[in-house]
Parts: C-alpha cells; structure tokens; sequence
C-alpha cells in the first residue's frame, strides 16, 4: 500500500520532501493510452510524446491541428456532439468510444483544466461503448446488502469483495487512517495465492500529505503497470500558462516512480485505489492490487467509485449513530450525576459522592478531585503526591481548557513515573477562582501493533543508499506501544467541556445563593447588633436609677423629706418594673424574628375585635369612639398579626391619652396584590421629620413620661409585617393625629429566616 | 447665680437620668444657670434660637452636657448639627451614655465631642465625674474668643 504520487527527484533521500513534491504536475502520463490537450476553439495544443505508437503520428505532428482533422470524420462524428456542446466540466466525462483510422479502439473522456480541454484515449479491445449491464447486478446487491451489515467492518469487507469482483484483482483492502494517518486494514479480500495485510497497518510516511490532498480532490486512479514508461507531454509545458499542466484529474496522470518502486518492492504491478470520504475527510481508501499488470475500464472505475461512494456513505451513518449513541450515554451519565451533584450544599463534598459515576462518565479506571491541597481519590489513581504535582504542572498550561493526553508521558516530565495508572489523563479547572481540579486517569495499555514492514526502516534505508528507496520489505513487523492509554474520544471531551460549564454553573450558583444568605446574615447580624446596642443602653439605665436612687436614700440616711424620700422610693419601683418590661419585650421581639408562621385564614374583624377586648379595661373613663370598617380576612399567622394588631391599637390608645374624645379607625382596602390596613387616630401624631426612626428598636419620639413603653412596640409591628411579606408605614401630624398602615399579601410566603 | 456665668445646657430625656444629674450638678456646686432639654430637637431649637427658644438670649452655654440616646433626634445628629454651625462649632460638648459601645465613641469623637462620659452605675461617681465636667468645662478651660471666663468669687 503506498500513495502513486510519491516524488520523482530521486536525488532527495529527505522523505518529507515528498511533502512538498509538485505531483499534480508531472508532465508526463502512463503509455496505456494518449493525452491530448486542445484550445478551447478545439485545436491540438500539446499531445503525449506516445501519439506515435498509438495512431501513427509523430506528436509534434500533431500540433495545431484541428481535433476533428486529427482523428477523422467518423471519430469526430461520436465525439463531436459533446465537445462541440461546451458540456465538458472539470472532472473527467466520458465523451464515447471511438475507433481511429489505424483501427484501434479507444474510450475519450474529457475534462476542462487550465482553459485548456485535456483529451485522454484509453486503448480498450472493444469498438463499442462500455457496456454496464453485467456491473448493475453487483453494485445493486451490495447496495441491498449494506443495510444488513452489522458494524463497520462488516461493511468493508463487503465492499471489499464486491470491489474484487468488479475489478479482478488479486486482493482488494480496505482500510481506515488513525488520527496518526497510520492506515488500519480492516477488510481484505483476496485470491488464495496473495499474502494477508489484514490487521496490520501501514505507516503514515506510505501516503504523503499532499497525495492525501489529492486523493481528497480526485476519489479514483488506477496504475495498471507498474513497469510502464511515462509518455512525456509535447511540448512540455502548457503555452498558455509557461507552466507544466495540472493533470490532478487526468486518468492517465503518470505517477512517482518512487511509488512504482514500492509498488514493484511488495509484488504488485497494478494497483488501483478509490478514496473513502466521510464528512469531507479523507477517512480511508479500498485499496486494490494485482501481481500483474491489469486494466481497470473506465465502466469498472466508474462501479468501484460508486462503490466507495456509498460505502463511504455508510459508514458516515454508521459513526454518526454510534457517536449519537455513545453521547447519549455519556450524557445519561452526566445528567444522573448533576442531579447527585445539586443535592446538598458543599459542592466539593457532592462530587466525592458519586465517584462512580464520574468513572462512568469518562470511561476511566481512576479519578481524583483536587482541592487546592487536598486530593480526594478513587479507582487506580497515582499518589497524592503525584497528583498534587500533575496538577501543579497542569496549572502551568493555557487556564480554562480542558486537557487531554492519552500519552501523558510525552508532554509531561513527571508523567513517566506514573504510566502504570496515568498515561491518559483527562483533567479540567472546575472553579474560575480557586486551585480546583477534576482529573481522571486512564491506565497504560500495552499494544502490539502489526506493521506491514518496519516503518521506522524507510529513513535509514534511503540515508544509506541516497537513491531512490521505497521500503522493500512488507513482512509483518510487530511494534509494542508503552505509555498510552485508550485514546479519549472526541464525545468525551466535549462532553468534558460540557460537564464543566455545568458545574461551574452550579458553583455560580452556590455562590449566589452564599451571596444570599450572607448579605440574610449580615441583615440578622445588623438587627442583633441594633438590638444588642439597644440592651447596652436601655436596659442599663433602669438599673442605674436604682441603684442612683438608692445610694441617695443611703447617703442622707433618712434626713432628708419625706416627700423626696417617697419619691425615690417610687423611682426605685418604677426603674424595677421598667426593667422587668424591658426583658419581656425584648424576649417577645427575639421571638418573633424565630419562631416560625402558621399561616391561616384569619377574620380581621375578630382580631380587632380581640384586641379591643384586651384594651377596653384600662381604658377607665376615657371616651373612646372606634369606628371599624369592613376589613377582608388575610391568610396569615393569627397569633402574630395578633401581636401586631395589637400594638398599633394600643398605641392609638396610648397616644389619644390627652384627648377628651378619642377617635380610632380602622379601615382596609384590597387590590389584586394584597391588603391594606390603616389605623388611623386623632392623638398626639408626632412630626414626619422623625417618621424614619419610627420603626426602630427603642426609638421614642415622645418623652418617657407623656407615653410611657420601651420603645419596642412599632419594631415588632414591622417585624411581623415583614415576616409575611408586608410592608408598613406611618403618617402623622403633630397634636392631630397618626395614622399607620400596613400590608399583607393575598398569597403567603414566609420570608425566609 | 452670677449674670456673667454661662448656663449649663443639659440634654436628657429619661426624668430618673434627668434628676439623678441635678441632684450631681447640685452637689458639685456650680453656680452656672441650668438649661434643660428633653429631646435633640428641643436642643437644637434652643441652640439655633428657634421655635419656644426663638426670642431667648444671645450667647451659647458654657458647656452642652448632653445624653447619647434621645427622643426625634439623637445626640450625635445633635453634635453635628453643632458642629457644622459656625456660630456653635466651638462650643464644648460632653456625651453623656449608658454604655460604652465602640462605634459611639468612635462616632463622637469623628464629630468632634469635647469629652465622653459613661454614665457610672455607682452614684457618687456620678457625681464626681459630673462635678469634674462641670468645673474642667464650665470653669477652668480656657473659653473660646470672644467669650466671658468665670472668675470665682472668693
């Protein structure tokens, strides 16, 4: 197996040069038929120097004639039509078949290249057109039969035999390039008398880059003799361009001799191959050999073309369901992990949970978490010494990729001391901040690979000699691989890319909700922090009067007034009793911030009701009038709207002490959002300008002895209307009145605490 | 009473705080005139000669001694209105607290507080940290230009 577009320089034994040799323009063309180019008004521009042996006329001859002068009337009758049409493209057509004066036959095709059109005849035995019917047969059993092909390789090797019968050559293969471009004989079908290249491979320096080019360009040729004499084009270079022609398409394209040393070198005089592309890649070839030199008619080429054709159909089919297949599973994996992986909260400790899987998802035998430091293992993993440091150097390469290796010895120092269990690593950042690794691993798997010759003899060889050397030798030579893993497939690594963004979005997320519950904290610690500042100053207070009030009786020692002494006596109690309240309310208000709601349908006119129950006895001889409204039943919890209620009733009470008739109302409205309650009074009200302390914890806008209260009362109305979504506000003027309101949501949700 | 002495100007709320200081001021025996205020408000209109206080007469008081937490507005918001008046700014001003959290005093003495006095549960050092206020302010610092320094009379 070997590409026939090898260089021609035998001089150069560099074999990348073969890289660079110019093969679309030899110049010359095998002798199994005649090329002629002509201007586009049909005039013999150049012709192949073999004109002679073919038709009788010297190639020089033959320039400037007309075509149709050339080859006669009864040719240019068949062809005419075609050529005369403008119809040829620039892939080679079949013109017709066409029989020459000197009684030879030939097929003519035709295809148009440089502003030239370039002519081939192919000498054939018969005088008629090609004849298809016996090919049909064969192409339509294999087209029923490829649907029944289980794998792949079953696939070839049916298009491997069906190749052979098409074309009769001794031993037909199919084979597949690696990622390496090393070619992998899958299928082989052959006459009993020719050696096996089944299993074996070919070495990537057989083909060179640019006829890899040329095989994507051009899907079939064939070399029907090996021994042939290239017949040089007359005159050598196009005149049009001053260049040499570009035969890339031309059937009869001479090729390297380099090749047709190969060629001879493995026992095979004639060899054809058609290119196998799959999604526009060169994906493989069929591959065909004869020990002797055979023809290939341009009816069977066009069979066996077809036949790569649908074969390479198939397998694109085949790949494209079984990588479907493969990342749907891959997937299920992933998904089944991501639902693990949201469950509870520390994310880290989520991933250690489902190992398994994460061994799944990519196929591997080991896995490892690193955080920062520390390295949380399972399977066949390196030490976390080692790992520590892979990790290190990983940190090294480009952020943000997901790396790969599946021979991680040759990329990384330390990779060498780890082969057993790490020579295929497959690891990505899974934090954009922190040192936070995902890495799984992959162990050494030694293989033995059967070359079809020595590939690493072909350099050697041709240094020593400095001529002309394809590889001479084909035996099968074993070559055992260290220090690789299974390769990581392409799904996994985009699924890798995929798993990643998944968890960093889970990590953004966490963060979030961290974020969240950090500034829930900072508002509770803010209130703790208010509330503790509260005690420090107004619960200190009480007991500093006693004990102030005290220390005055112990000091004059009873000489003073008696009037004087009661009072500090009252002092005293007033301070105790202050004090006592300033416990409760602060116990109460605590509370309300941690207890949770139980919501329920609540009657406000009950609440109302309630309350003012609670407040009628120490109202005394005061004239309250109370003008209730229809008020909507809220869902919420009864106990702490209570409590709230409660509070703003009291204080319309407290704060409508000096009037002679007190007015209370409450009233309410609903919209499609929530309720709203008002209590409205005619009492003391206070000034707007201090409105935003209202609510506060011990925040008084009146004089301890005009309305007495900790200061309590307002905080723990707006911490209850809070805790259920509410809002609540006040209006007030000073001497006639306050009015307070607030809200409850027609829908309840508790705010969280 | 000397008409030459400044008055004191005392800010408190809480009546217990507000006796207990008279009863300090009185034993410390100062012969300044005391003005009292029970909110911040009603010390800023005294201040600013506004309001009831509008027709009152000319001159700051010697020292303002003034309660931390206060009803409408407190004593800080008090300390920086008077500090951010010019006729005011260099009037002497004691915070007068219950407690001694940090963020107070550091905000007292952001705004420009003359001295900090923690409110001491033992009543004779009450009275002797309001008696030493009284005479370091109201007597033996030096006033600011312009106005008149007590002279005792002997």
């Amino acid at each position: 197996m070997s590409s026939p577009d090898a260089p021609h320089d035998a001089g150069t034994i560099d074999l990348t040069s073969c890289d660079r040799e110019p093969i679309r323009f030899p110049g010359s063309i095998q002798p199994h038929g005649f090329l002629l180019t002509l201007t586009p008004s049909l005039a013999i521009l150049q012709a192949s120097d073999n004109l002679h042996a073919w038709t009788g006329t010297a190639a020089g001859d033959a320039l400037g004639q007309p075509l149709f002068d050339f080859i006669g009337s009864t040719a240019a009758a068949s062809l005419g039509p075609e050529l005369a049409a403008g119809t040829v493209g620039p892939r080679p057509f079949y013109l017709g078949t066409v029989t020459l004066a000197n009684g030879k036959h030939f097929d003519v095709s035709g295809h148009a290249c440089d502003a030239l059109v370039i002519v081939e005849f192919e000498a054939v035995q018969r005088s008629r057109t090609a004849d298809f019917r016996h090919l049909y047969p064969l192409l339509g059993d294999f087209l029923l039969k490829v649907n029944d092909a289980s794998s792949i390789d079953a696939l070839a090797q049916l298009a491997a035999r069906h190749t052979r019968a098409v074309t009769g050559y001794g031993r037909v293969m199919i084979y597949q390039f690696d990622p390496d471009g090393h070619g992998h004989v899958l299928a082989e079908a052959r006459d009993a008398a020719y050696h096996s290249y089944l299993g074996q491979r070919f070495p990537a320096s057989d083909v060179p880059r640019q006829a890899r080019e040329l095989y994507t360009l051009s899907r079939i040729r064939v070399i029907q003799d090996a021994n042939y004499t290239p017949a040089r084009l007359v005159p050598e270079l196009n005149p049009l361009t001053g260049a040499a022609n570009d035969l890339s398409f031309a059937s009869l394209r001479s090729v390297s001799p380099v090749h047709l040393q190969y060629m001879r070198n493995m026992g095979t005089l004639a060899s054809m191959s058609v290119s196998l592309m799959v999604k526009g890649k060169l994906w493989g070839l069929i591959s065909c050999h004869n020990a002797d030199p055979a023809p290939v008619g341009f009816e069977e080429r066009a069979a066996c073309e077809q036949l790569g054709q649908i074969l390479a159909l198939c397998i694109g089919a085949r790949e494209d369901a079984q990588e479907l297949q493969f990342r749907l599973d891959v997937r299920r994996v992933m998904v089944s992990m991501l639902g693990a992986l949201t469950q509870s909260q520390n994310f880290i400790d989520n991933l250690s949970h489902v190992f398994p899987e994460l061994l799944q998802f990519a196929r591997a035998d080991g896995v490892a978490i690193v955080v920062d430091d520390q390295v949380m293992a399972f399977g066949d993993t390196p030490e976390p010494d080692q790992i520590r440091e892979l990790v290190g150097w990983l940190q090294t390469r480009a952020q943000d990729e997901v790396f790969h290796s599946s021979a991680l010895s040759t990329l990384y120092p330390g990779g060498a001391a780890i082969t057993r269990n790490a020579s295929g690593v497959l690891s990505m950042p899974i934090s954009k901040i922190h040192k936070h690794y995902l890495v799984w691993f992959r162990p050494e798997q030694v293989y033995s690979i059967d070359w079809a010759g020595n590939p690493h003899e072909k350099d050697t060889q041709a240094s020593l000699t400095g001529t002309l050397s394809p590889r001479t030798s084909f035996a099968a030579w074993r070559e055992t691989i260290h220090g690789h893993s299974r390769p990581w497939h392409d799904a996994e690594i985009e699924l890798a890319f995929e798993f990643r963004s998944a968890l960093l979005g889970i990590a953004l997320e966490r963060a979030e909700q961290m974020a969240e519950l950090a500034e829930e904290l900072g508002r509770a610690n803010k209130e703790l922090e208010a509330f503790s500042y509260s005690v420090s100053h107004d619960l200190r207070a009480p007991l500093r009067h006693i004990v102030g009030f005290s220390d005055l009786l112990l000091e004059s020692n009873g000489s003073e007034d008696a009037t004087r002494r009661q009072r500090f006596l009252k002092n005293i109690k007033d301070s105790a009793r202050l004090a006592g309240k300033l416990v409760d309310d602060l116990l109460s208000f605590s509370q309300m911030g941690r207890a949770s709601l139980r919501p329920a349908t609540v009657d406000m006119r009950d609440l109302v009701r309630a309350c003012m129950q609670k407040l009628l006895p120490d109202l005394g001889t005061r004239r309250v009038e109370w003008e209730i409204g229809q008020l909507p039943d809220v869902t919420a919890d009864p106990a702490f709207l209570y409590q709230a209620l409660y509070n703003l009733l009291s204080n319309a009470v407290k704060f409508t002490g000096q009037k002679d008739v007190a007015v209370i109302r409450i009233y309410a409205e609903q919209n499609e959002t929530e309720a709203v309650f008002h209590i409205a009074d005619n009492g003391a009200g206070f000034s707007m300008d201090y409105v935003h302390k209202l609510f506060g914890v011990f925040q008084r806008l009146h004089r301890m002895e005009d309305f007495e209260g900790t200061g309590i009362g307002l905080a723990n109305v707006r911490r209850i209307i809070e805790r259920h979504h509410g809002r609540v506000w006040a209006d007030a003027v000073t001497g006639q009145g306050a009015t307070f309101s607030f809200t409850i949501p027609n829908h309840f949700e508790e705010l969280p605490q | 009473m000397t008409s030459m002495l400044k008055p004191i100007l005392l800010v408190e709320d809480n009546p217990h705080d507000l006796e207990l200081t008279l009863i300090a001021l009185s034993k410390s025996q100062l012969a300044n005139q005391v003005v009292i205020c029970r909110d911040g408000a009603e010390a800023l209109d005294y201040l600013l000669h506004r309001g009831d206080y509008a027709d009152r007469n000319a001159g700051n008081p010697a020292v303002v001694l003034l309660d931390l937490k206060l009803p409408k507005v407190d004593g800080l918001e008090v300390l920086k209105t008077v500090r951010e008046t010019p006729s005011l700014r260099s009037m002497p001003v004691v915070m007068l607290t219950s407690s001694k959290e940090e963020q107070d005093l550091v905000r007292s003495y952001e705004l420009g507080v003359n001295a900090y006095v923690v409110k001491p549960v033992d009543f004779t050092e009450f009275v002797r940290a309001i008696a030493d206020l009284g005479i370091f302010w109201a007597v033996l610092n030096e006033p600011p230009p312009g106005s008149l320094r007590y002279i005792k009379p002997t």
